[in-house]
């Protein structure tokens, strides 16, 4: 169970490194980035509907249909809308809704499950999750990726943008293009933390809500400077929730995380930083 | 009337809302005309699937109404809005059937108890910014959808299990009311409780809400206690949304999980944001307009809420202002020349809002 929760939290990781970049470039709440995290796990079963049943095969194809997602998104609904108070919670969590009315739509609103290979069982009775490992290695080694991106060359101008755009805007950097490149790059992201922990329970039409609660409460908590801060409070977050789940039942740790938010939110009524810095 | 003081000093238009000063009543006729509409329509001998429609049409619009109260005039964009709704829906059911209270004392305190729902979360989303109360009001709501979805409550009488996703009757007085009884009874309370919340919006205190929302440091400036304003903003909008949803539990005859649903908060919104916020009267029509139309056509819910979303999204996108406010953007283009108005001109010039 502390296992599970160790790579469940790590591959959550990835999403609320996803939000934070949403958080800190494009400076918008996106309620949809649970629905990214859904699309992901649908990817993944449909491909294991088809013989294909390794989550290493997965992720990067619903990377790939989430990133041309989210530039969609990203170019046509957020960038104009992004600073309007209104549209931005409201659309984000429409397309979130669309998306899950589709899933049902297209899958049934019956929760499915991927059939995971036999765990491994360690010497003194310890059980490993092959899913769990490859998932929580795979989104390490991308957190790993991220923040050497961040800290070189190309993740620099993603610094500067959200440290000051006009500047940015002024130093020739196309800066709405980097905007839903970004959006897209984190859609991707929450995709293929879908996909990876997509063996670990079932797949239905509303799962990305309670990750997208987690990637909020770790965004508020953590910051978005971080990449580290972010990991170890997803990997705490994740054996939290296995926790609930394991001792009380698995709503109860949706409904944590749920209040939660309502307690961060009531400590911190500034809200991140960030958002509260910004010009309106 | 404390507030009726500030009411007298802004003469000049805040924020676009319409001055009271001015022909309230623009526009009554085409009202007159579409309540008597309403009013001729069950003596057409309609299908009794249509008259059902229309009744929850009638109770969804002033639910939508209320949100516009909340979301549109005091410009706290809430997410949780089926919260007070599905409070008073729950209250009203337990109470008339478990603890066995007459109907009317047990609507009046689902209400009530609305009400105060309304009046906790204001006081806990009176300090946040921006999206950070889309985002309060959500889990707040999701919380009691879970609640609701997850407790049992025991009956009485049966012996069955009462809760969950089956939800809880409730213990009606009469037995199989005439459909065309409950379809006059939604329209007198969409009526009356559009007319109330409509003069709220438009009395002292919905202007000095529309200030607040407009520029939260220009009131606080002023003098204005914003959190007190914002508190009474949610009070307001969920008394009426509690009073909505004791009339939804009386019309179906159970309270359900479903009366909590982000869903049901988001349907509000989008009534709102298609009919145009703080107008109050265009939440209606887009209530009643959106809902007759998706449900006459007898879509599957999964669908519905595809379409409503898919609604919203173009609304936002391209008429940011809503049907009113594109309208009066049209009429102001059309008879701009002549200078008839000047000041409603402004009615989508919000700060933050207009189009990007």
């Amino acid at each position: 169970m502390l296992l599970d929760g160790l790579f469940a939290g790590g591959t959550y990781a990835l999403m609320a490194a996803g939000m934070a970049l949403i958080l800190g470039v494009v400076k918008v709440i996106n309620l949809s980035h649970g629905a990214f995290f859904t699309l992901g796990a649908y990817v993944a079963y449909a491909l294991a509907e088809r013989g294909v049943e390794t989550p290493i095969a997965a992720a990067p194809l619903a990377a790939v249909i989430a990133f041309a997602f989210g530039v969609f998104l990203g170019k046509s609904f957020v960038n104009p809308a992004r600073t309007h108070p209104f549209a931005l919670p409201v659309g984000t969590l429409a397309c979130a809704l669309l998306f899950e009315q589709v899933a049902q739509m297209a899958w049934g609103p019956h929760p499915l499950s991927i059939g995971a290979d036999a765990p491994w069982i360690a010497p003194g009775g310890l059980v490993i999750r092959r899913w769990g490992v490859i998932a929580f290695l795979s989104s390490a080694a991308l957190l790993g990726g991220l923040r050497w991106v961040l800290s070189a060359r190309p993740g620099l101008s993603l610094r500067l943008i959200a440290e000051d755009e006009e500047i940015a805007g002024s130093l020739g950097m196309d800066v709405e293009a980097i905007r839903y490149l970004t959006f897209g790059g984190a859609c991707a992201m929450a995709a293929a933390a879908g996909a990876l922990l997509s063996p670990s329970g079932a797949v239905t039409p509303t799962m990305g809500r309670a990750p997208l609660l987690l990637s909020l409460v770790v965004v508020i908590v953590a910051g978005m400077d971080s990449v580290a801060a972010i990991f170890l409070l997803s990997i705490g977050l994740g054996i939290f929730g296995n926790a609930c789940a394991w001792f009380l039942s698995p709503q109860w740790s949706y409904v944590a995380l749920l209040a939660a938010v309502c307690l961060l939110l009531s400590a911190r009524p500034a809200g991140i930083v960030a958002l509260a810095g910004r010009r309106d | 009337m404390r507030n009726a003081a500030p009411s007298r000093a802004p003469k000049v238009s805040l924020r676009g809302g319409t001055p009271p000063a001015r022909s309230p009543w623009r526009g009554g006729g085409w009202l007159a005309a579409g309540i008597g509409l309403l009013l001729l329509f069950p003596l057409s001998s309609p299908d009794a699937f249509f008259l059902d429609v229309f009744t929850t049409g009638f109770l969804l619009a002033a639910f939508a109404a209320s949100w516009d109260v909340v979301g549109g005039v005091s410009g706290q964009i809430t997410l949780g809005h089926a919260l007070p709704f599905g409070t008073a829906a729950y209250a009203c059911a337990l109470l008339t059937s478990f603890a066995g209270w007459p109907l009317p004392l047990a609507v009046a305190a689902a209400v009530l108890l609305a009400a105060a729902v309304g009046a906790g979360i204001g006081a806990l989303s009176a300090r946040l910014v921006g999206p950070f109360v889309a985002l309060l009001t959500l889990a707040l709501g999701e919380i009691a959808h879970e609640a609701a979805v997850g407790h049992t409550f025991f009956s009485g009488p049966g012996g069955y299990a009462w809760g969950g996703e089956g939800g809880i009757p409730v213990a009606l007085p009469w037995r199989d009311a005439p459909p065309f009884w409950s379809y006059y009874a939604a329209l007198a309370f969409l009526c009356l409780a559009s007319f109330g919340m409509l003069r709220f919006s438009r009395s002292g205190a919905g202007l000095i809400l529309r200030a607040v929302a407009g520029s939260p440091i220009t009131a606080q400036a002023s003098g204005v206690p914003i959190a007190r304003f914002r508190r009474l903003a949610f009070t307001v909008g969920s008394a009426f949304a509690g009073a909505a949803g004791a009339g939804f539990v009386l019309h179906v005859g159970r309270a359900t999980a479903n009366d909590l649903s982000l869903e049901l908060s988001f349907q509000a919104a989008t009534f709102a944001a298609v009919g145009g916020r703080g107008t109050i009267v265009g939440p209606v029509v887009a209530a009643l307009v959106l809902h007759v139309l998706f449900q006459g056509l007898s879509l599957p819910p999964s669908a519905r809420v595809l379409l409503y979303a898919l609604t919203l999204l173009v609304t936002l996108r391209f008429f940011p202002g809503g049907v009113v406010g594109t309208a009066r953007d049209l009429a102001s283009r059309l008879g701009g020349k002549e200078g008839a108005r000047p000041p409603r001109r402004r009615g989508r010039n919000r700060p933050g809002e207009g189009t990007p």
